[in-house]
């Protein structure tokens, strides 16, 4: 018994060294050059040294276009190149803001805009009011003892992993006007729906696909936001006969409040960024009945006849001043939920 | 005051029956204790009294009244949990007052039933605190003092003190010891240590694997154990227990204990050929630097703790002997000595582990 051990070791051993081999080259051959740097630059500078291909990566793709755009938007003309672009200050930005009342999007010079903002206002209101309301519900149903709750968890998360494009087309076959939905209402004895005819319809359809393929990830960041709450709590809450109102509106929703805040800015941003589902649903239609800002954004820079790249980037700065603002509430939010 | 009576309660989780069968009374104003190894039901057993379990059959009654049906809050009591329960949202008053407020008791009824708590267990600087603001004793007083505001018929203690340092938990044990002086209600208490057991309970249930297997005031259990299990769970260090032949000759009986016959009280239920288990405490063991002893054996670990030692040692065929001696002993570690036991203060146990003799009365 202790021969074969032995043999066992051995050729562990052996194996071991054959894996080993090339990586102790390897940490050889990168280990002159790095203690050739660190002599240069000294240990403390030494980890910008390991985090400059993601901040490379980074400068690249965000900080360089970023400059890029707000440079694009000082500028006007239909040039691609920035060198053959006259300077026009902050013209795109009047122009951008020239309303005689900000509140009826028909007065501003740019109307197009002003009905994205108003559109995507609308949507955010319903999409993040819903969302965050079903994610509750499904979320504190998940967490009882169902039957089959694994499951129903898959369920819900499922459309997360889709890819918006596959969302939209699925919900557009449905919704078509020879869709499943109106083969079903025809089946049992109803009119015909055009839902893409009707600016209504196709605001309601855009919120609900669009709930429907992002509820699973904040269904999922409440329930463990509800799992993180201690059982003993709901137990000391029986004992003090606590009634289930009061349980949920003293108990469970102050101590979920953290993760629901998460949960309500980060919704706000993804609404605020609502483009791929709705322009492959609706293409913004009809008319420019669900064209949000993102979508007015592509379609004045690539798609209009005359590309107006200035317009579009000074309409992405303000998008961007936006965003940035939500991020930064984001991250007070999660600070407080991680202090608490 | 409140008694509660549990009779024949049994609880199964699905095939699985974890309480098998338990009758046990408290009586008014009692500290009574229930301790057992992990896994014996002890936090079961407490958590149906509080109705935080159903129970599959039997009765419980509170004050001559079957509770069965009734739901937590129905039934009077207060619990204070092993994680102390504290809502980290709130402040301690707030904590301590929620309850109250369940009951729509007036504003000030609740503020004066908070503050006299407070001042009782000495949390009132802390009022305005949240949980997570306090050390581990004041999160533990609060617990106590939201138990107290409600005025509950009994007191439900689940391993209130595990989660605290050594030194702390002997305070806090102190503490509720002049609390339950204090204010005399009745409590049940669940704890693993039975050192807790033993100095807090006016009477102490031992559990194991969901049965009841002695109830009786601390002294009684210690001194006169039913069987083994209570013999070797109540006491610290564990009583040291020898198995062996029972020998009945002309001097009376004897134990062989490892080759060496060890004189044991005489108890006429044992025959010659008996096999019989020899409990004996570690302070009931005399030393001795010669071999005038009982047994010969030799020390493989001295404690010495300054007041007493403790000595452990090995004898051929047997396990591991404890030894507690009072002072400071001068052996060492290998040293040879002898061991002879205290025959007025033996606990003899069948081969079913059932006492037959504890000490000289049989």
């Amino acid at each position: 018994m202790a021969h074969a051990d032995d043999k066992a070791t051995g050729i562990g051993d052996v194996l071991q060294n054959v894996v080993a081999w090339p990586i102790r080259i390897l940490f050889k051959l990168i280990d002159y050059p790095v203690t050739a740097i660190q002599n240069v630059i000294g240990i403390r500078r030494m980890p910008w040294l390991f985090l400059l291909p993601n901040l490379a990566f980074f400068g690249m793709f965000v900080i360089i276009p970023l400059f890029m755009n707000f440079a694009y938007s000082l500028t006007g003309g239909t040039e691609l190149f920035i060198s053959e672009r006259p300077y026009t200050g902050g013209e795109q930005y009047g122009f951008l803001f020239d309303c005689d009342n900000y509140a009826d999007p028909i007065s501003c010079r740019e109307d197009r805009f002003w009905k994205g903002i108003f559109n995507t206002a609308v949507f955010i209101f319903f999409q993040v009011s819903f969302m965050v309301l079903f994610s509750l519900i499904t979320a504190l149903v998940l967490n009882r003892e169902i039957r089959g709750r694994g499951f129903w968890r898959a369920v819900f998360f499922f459309p997360v992993l889709l890819s918006p494009v596959v969302v939209a087309l699925i919900w557009k076959w449905i919704l078509l006007r020879d869709g499943i939905l109106n083969a079903f209402l025809i089946s049992i004895g109803l009119d015909r729906i055009l839902f893409f005819v009707s600016p209504e319809w196709a605001m309601f359809w855009a919120v609900f696909v669009s709930i429907w393929a992002h509820m699973g990830f904040y269904t999922l960041i409440l329930l463990a936001g509800l799992q993180a709450i201690q059982p003993d709590l709901y137990e000391a809450a029986e004992m003090d006969g606590t009634s289930k109102e009061r349980v949920f509106f003293r108990i469970t929703l102050p101590l979920l409040w953290p993760n629901m805040l998460v949960v309500i800015v980060l919704a706000l941003i993804k609404g605020v960024q609502v483009f791929d589902e709705v322009y492959v649903l609706t293409g913004g239609g009809p008319g420019t009945a669900t064209q949000f800002i993102v979508q007015y954004i592509y379609n004045t820079a690539f798609t209009n006849q005359v590309q107006n790249f200035g317009l579009a980037s000074a309409a992405s700065m303000v998008l961007g001043v936006v965003l940035f603002v939500l991020t930064l509430t984001q991250l007070a939010a999660t600070r407080r939920r991680d202090n608490d | 005051m409140t008694e509660i009576h549990l009779k024949n309660v049994r609880k199964s989780y699905g095939d699985v029956e974890v309480i098998h069968g338990i009758d046990l009374q408290v009586h008014s104003g009692e500290f009574c204790v229930f301790v057992g190894p992990s896994g014996c039901g002890k936090s079961t057993l407490l958590r149906i009294i509080a109705g935080l379990e159903d129970i599959t059959s039997g009765d419980i009654e509170i004050d001559g009244t079957v509770v069965n049906h009734k739901g937590a809050a129905d039934r009077g009591l207060a619990m204070v949990f092993q994680s102390y329960a504290l809502y980290p949202h709130m402040t301690v008053y707030k904590n301590m007052a929620f309850g109250l407020e369940n009951s729509k008791m007036p504003k000030a009824e609740i503020d004066d039933r908070v503050r006299k708590a407070a001042e009782l267990l000495q949390i009132t600087d802390y009022l305005n605190r949240r949980p997570k603001a306090l050390s581990g004793g004041q999160r533990q007083r609060v617990a106590i003092g939201r138990a107290i505001v409600r005025d509950p018929k009994a007191f439900l203690f689940d391993e209130p003190l595990s989660n605290l340092d050594a030194e702390l938990r002997v305070t806090m044990r102190k503490e509720l010891s002049a609390l339950h002086a204090n204010i005399g209600g009745t409590m049940i208490y669940v704890t693993h240590d039975q050192v807790e057991a033993m100095t807090l309970a006016d009477k102490i249930v031992v559990l194991q694997k969901g049965v009841v297997e002695q109830v009786g005031p601390p002294l009684e259990l210690y001194n006169k154990p039913c069987n083994a299990f209570v013999a070797g769970f109540i006491g610290s260090p564990r009583m040291n227990m020898f198995q062996g032949i029972a020998v009945r000759d002309e001097n009376g009986l004897a134990l062989n204990v490892g080759g060496a016959l060890v004189a044991i009280p005489d108890v006429p239920a044992l025959q010659d050929g008996d096999k019989v288990t020899l409990g004996v405490r570690p302070e009931h063991i005399a030393v001795h630097a010669d071999h005038s002893g009982e047994l010969s054996a030799s020390v493989s670990v001295t404690e010495q703790l300054g007041g007493e030692t403790y000595l452990y040692c090995d004898a051929p065929g047997l396990p591991q002997i404890t030894v507690h001696q009072g002072g400071q002993l001068p052996f060492q570690r290998g040293q040879a000595l002898s061991l002879s036991f205290d025959r007025a203060r033996m606990h003899i146990f069948d081969a079913d582990g059932k006492a037959v003799a504890n000490g000289l009365s049989t």
